[in-house]
């Protein structure tokens, strides 16, 4: 069967979320810790551009470049607020956004995810 | 490891810390007027903890643990108390360098630390809820 790209992309995007999340407790875990500075995921949009010219693999010997496999990749946020002398870059109150953020994210995720799987069994029940 | 398990792994390496950093400011409340035993003897000295961030190799991510449990080096107050049995020479007595408002401020700061902490894990587990939902017939 054709594969529905929709899912691919719900599955991706719920992956991507899921690091997102990971990024947010380590953030949110070394509020306290001095020297350590925070990090977010890359943005969606630049995993989506990276992993668009993919190749597909149409034989058995090719190397996969399956968009599954992607990593999401974690780095230091830009920081432009006031320097603390324990040098610790973490805003809680970014964090807490953030989470509201990836929340609201998933939500809408699973909610299309939904939707389109009761479609597709309205259609193969008849 | 999953992202969600992992983030349950980390929130939950803040939760120890965090307990772990009350514990110690229990300890100096505890000990606020705990003076020597002999003449001249040095009092309790209020204990400092630190957290170091540490990359954990399974989830990739960076846990928080609880690194070297210091000593505050800063001076001890001086007590004019003639009849205690640590008083130096000159009837003073060195009291222990805690202040009880710097205690209190570091606790209700480890509080709300704990609690976002739960919080995170509280959200974690709502996702993973979402994502077993979608196998739910409606």
């Amino acid at each position: 069967m054709e594969p529905v790209n929709l899912f691919d992309l719900a599955t991706r995007q719920s992956q991507w979320l899921a690091v997102r999340q990971t990024a947010i407790a380590g953030n949110v875990a070394n509020a306290n810790t001095p020297g350590y500075l925070a990090r977010d995921v890359e943005p969606f949009e630049k995993v989506l551009e990276r992993t668009a010219v993919s190749l597909s693999a149409t034989q058995q010997g090719h190397l996969g470049f399956g968009a599954t496999e992607a990593a999401f990749g974690t780095r230091v946020q830009e920081y432009d607020g006031a320097i603390l002398p324990s040098k610790n870059t973490v805003v809680m109150e970014t964090e807490l956004m953030k989470a509201g953020e990836v929340r609201r994210a998933f939500e809408l995720n699973t909610a299309i995810v939904k939707a389109f799987h009761s479609m597709l069994l309205t259609v193969s029940k008849g | 490891m999953d992202a969600l398990t992992a983030t349950l792994k980390i929130a939950a390496s803040g939760l120890g810390a965090q307990s772990e950093r009350l514990r110690i400011v229990s300890e100096n409340l505890a000990n606020a007027q705990s003076t020597g035993n002999f003449p001249g003897a040095d009092p309790y000295q209020r204990k400092t903890v630190t957290f170091v961030s540490e990359l954990d190799r399974v989830s990739g991510g960076s846990v928080v643990e609880v690194g070297a449990i210091d000593r505050d080096p800063s001076a001890f107050p001086l007590e004019f108390q003639p009849g205690n049995v640590a008083a130096d020479e000159n009837g003073y007595v060195k009291l222990p360098n805690v202040n009880v408002l710097i205690e209190m401020a570091d606790m209700t700061e480890a509080n709300r630390s704990y609690e976002a902490n739960l919080q995170v894990i509280r959200q974690a587990r709502d996702l993973i809820s979402m994502t077993i939902d979608l196998m739910r017939t409606p």
